[in-house]
Order: C-alpha cells, then structure tokens, then sequence
C-alpha cells in the first residue's frame, strides 16, 4: 500500500469514527509502527492545511479527529440557523485558566490565588468536561488534585499541553519599597 | 443604577483592587495602601447602599488593608531584628496582586481561543449494530431446546395475563366493622344476656378482621370495667360476665 492509499484509509476511518482516533489504532489497521504513523498523519495534516480544504484534522495527546476549520464558521452557523452556545464566564476562565498552569492543583490552591470560592466554577468546568481528578494529594483530608482534560486541549485548539501559551512573567516587584 | 451592574463584575476583591488601581493608574508596586484602602472601603459602602450582598472575601480584603495601614502608620520604636524576617504584609499583597493579574489575563486570552476555536464542528460517530450471526451461545446450551422454552414461556404469559393482573393490585379494604361499633354491638348484647363465653363471642365472626376487632373490643370493655372475666382450668373457656355494678 503506498502513501497515498494508507492516506486515503485512515481519511475514511477518521470520517467513519467520527471521534478521536488514537494512533496505535490506525498502527494497527495499516500495520506501521507509532513513529511512522505520526508521520503520516502530519504529514496528512500539512496537506490539509496546504490545501485550506474545509475540513482539517484536529491532534491531541496522539488523536486525530476530522474537523470542519474555524475560519469558516460563520458560514456554517449560517447554514445550521443558529448561534453558538455561549462561553465560560469571567470567572470560570480565570479558574480555568489557575488549573491549566498549576496543575494537578487543589481547590484550596486556586481560592488562595484567586481570592474567592471556587465550588461553582470547578463544578462549572467538570460539568463541561474541561477539568478531571487526576489524584489526591497525600495530605490530611486528601484534598482532590485538579487537573485539564484532552476536550479541553481540544476546545482550546492545543494538540499537547506544552502549547499552552506561556503565563507572562510578572514584572519582578522591588524589593522593600515599603 | 448603571453603577450597580458595574459592581457586579468584580470577580473577588483581588478583582476589585486590581480594578482600583488600573483607574488610578499607578502600577501594582507602587500602589498607596491610604488610598487604596481609602477607594477600597468607598466601593465597598456603595455596594451597602445598592443592597449588594458583600461576600465575606470583600470584608477579609477590607480588614487585610487597615491591618497594613496599620502596621505603616503606627511607628516603630526600634526595628526588631525578629520582625525584619516576618513577611512585609504589603508586599505580600502586592505579589498576591501580581499572581492573582497574570492568571486573570491568562483566563482572558483563553477566552479568545475558546472563541475561535468553538467555531470547530464536529461529526458524531457512524452508528453500527452488532449483526446476529456472530453471537455465539455457550457450548452448553442447545439452542433449540432455548427456542423451544421461550415460546413457551411466551405462551404462559399469555394464559396467566389475566391471573397475573389480580396480585399485582394490592388493595387496602375498609375495616368491616370498628372497635367502637363492635363495642356497642357487645354492650347492647350484654343487656340481654349477662353472660357468654369466650368461644361463642367469635362464632360469628369469619373473616381475621372481624376476629381482631372483637377481640380488642373486648379488651377495651375489660378495661372499662364494664365486663368481667373468669376461667375455671386453664385453656377452658372463658366466662365473660357483665359487671353488675357498672349496669
């Protein structure tokens, strides 16, 4: 089977699947080691893009979904007759944001950086499927470590969480100025 | 009332602060703790007057910066090597401040790509039915004695519709008669014959409720005292006497 042709399966595959497909899947379907299928599919992916076709594929935590390409959206929100639903809120995105940088990180944590309860607004991002228990820190009351979930990356159009664009770097305050 | 709705928007004190002093338009590190604290208790009295509830987290923030304005206006009369070492309370608000505004404009930027990036549509997955021929059954089990029972069991179901619908409904009947009324039909009874036994009292009586019910009807009779009782052996039949007394 030549490039071409494993393209066009693992195309056809992602359009069946509909989901995220992991790449050991697609190893083992076209038989190719895991280095050699993320070469295919970025290589699949640089095609797409190139091509500014209107679907493209989507890469997180090594899966790949099809996707339509937000530049085009308005055109589709005009097909479908409606608006998208509404974002998070100021303040879920200031903890969502706590979490995505700190994490695995307590609830205690992001209250002591945000200065204000966090109940609704963690509840807000589970709900959403953005955040997720990773563990639970080793102290009295076991407090639940928080951390952010693949849907998150994905909606947040990260393929790893390393291209979380970095937090700035505050300004070093001066010392002793009062 | 446009004021109102702009107090709202303030996410926690650290919000409000940081709000406070991007209008007065100093930076975070060279923030007064007199004014601020000054501006700081204002927005709080006019969040009291528009009956804005203040979360407790504004009062904590409130006491926070007159404890620092405090510890700035008060004079100290010999600077205490001890002290030097605890955390200046200024300075750890001011980092606080800091922190608090690079996780604040961290959420905003994510609220740029969530904007963007929400406009990505996505398919659902293709449905599939598991087809029949690939089930297999345990080696056990013969499948046609499995087919021949099911029809079985289907027909039963059939026949016993009806019979079946009867248990299902549990109804709670009326009492037939009530200890009171009971009471009355004994007392009326021993106005003619003052005396009966304790079987012949349930001859009439066929249905378990009846029973009960003519059972503590005579209790409740014994205990008003309006009949007594006497047994010659035990297990022989009770002689149930009507207190003259009582008549």
């Amino acid at each position: 089977m030549d490039e071409r042709e494993m393209m066009a399966v693992v195309e056809s595959i992602l359009f069946v699947s509909g989901d995220p497909v992991d790449a050991r899947d697609i190893g083992k379907i076209l038989d190719l080691d895991l280095r050699l299928v993320r070469k295919l599919m970025k290589k699949m992916t640089d095609c797409y893009n190139f091509e500014r076709r209107g679907l493209q594929i989507v890469t997180v935590n090594d899966t790949f979904q099809l996707a339509t390409r937000p530049e085009y959206s308005s055109h589709i929100e005009k097909y479908i007759g409606q608006e998208r639903s509404q974002g998070l809120s100021q303040a879920s995105l200031e903890t969502l944001a706590v979490i995505a940088y700190r994490q695995p990180v307590t609830k205690a944590d992001i209250e002591a950086i945000r200065g204000v309860k966090c109940d609704y607004t963690i509840t807000i991002l589970h709900n959403r499927g953005y955040i997720q228990e990773v563990a639970r820190l080793d102290t009295p009351g076991r407090p639940i470590l928080y951390g952010t979930t693949d849907l998150f990356l994905r909606s947040f159009g990260m393929s790893d969480i390393d291209e979380l664009p970095p937090l700035e770097q505050p300004e070093q305050p001066e010392p002793g100025t009062s | 009332m446009s004021y109102l709705v702009k107090l709202d928007q303030f996410e926690g004190p650290l919000d409000l602060l940081l709000h406070l002093i991007s209008k007065s338009k100093v930076r975070i590190e060279d923030i007064s703790i007199t004014e601020i604290t000054e501006q700081y208790l204002g927005t709080l009295h006019r969040m009291k007057q528009f009956d804005v509830e203040i979360a407790s987290e504004f009062l904590v923030m409130a006491a926070t910066l007159l404890h620092i304005k405090s510890c700035i206006l008060v004079p100290r009369s010999k600077p205490d090597p001890e002290e030097e070492e605890e955390a200046d309370p200024k300075q750890e608000l001011i980092t606080r401040l800091l922190e608090y505004k690079k996780y604040k404009e961290a959420g905003s930027r994510l609220q740029e790509r969530e904007a963007y990036f929400s406009g990505i549509f996505y398919k659902l997955p293709e449905e599939f039915y598991s087809d029949g021929g690939k089930e297999a059954l345990p080696s056990d089990v013969d499948a046609e004695l499995l087919c021949l029972t099911l029809l079985k069991l289907l027909s039963m179901k059939k026949g016993s519709a009806a019979r079946r619908a009867g248990p299902l409904i549990h109804e709670i009947k009326r009492d037939p008669i009530t200890i009171n009324e009971r009471m009355t039909q004994l007392r009326e009874y021993f106005v003619h014959c003052s005396q009966t036994t304790f079987f012949q009292m349930f001859q009439n009586d066929n249905t378990k409720e009846e029973i009960i019910v003519t059972f503590l009807a005579l209790l409740e009779l014994l205990k008003e005292n309006y009949i007594a009782l006497q047994q010659e052996y035990p297990f022989e039949d009770i002689v149930i006497k009507r207190r003259v007394a009582n008549g």
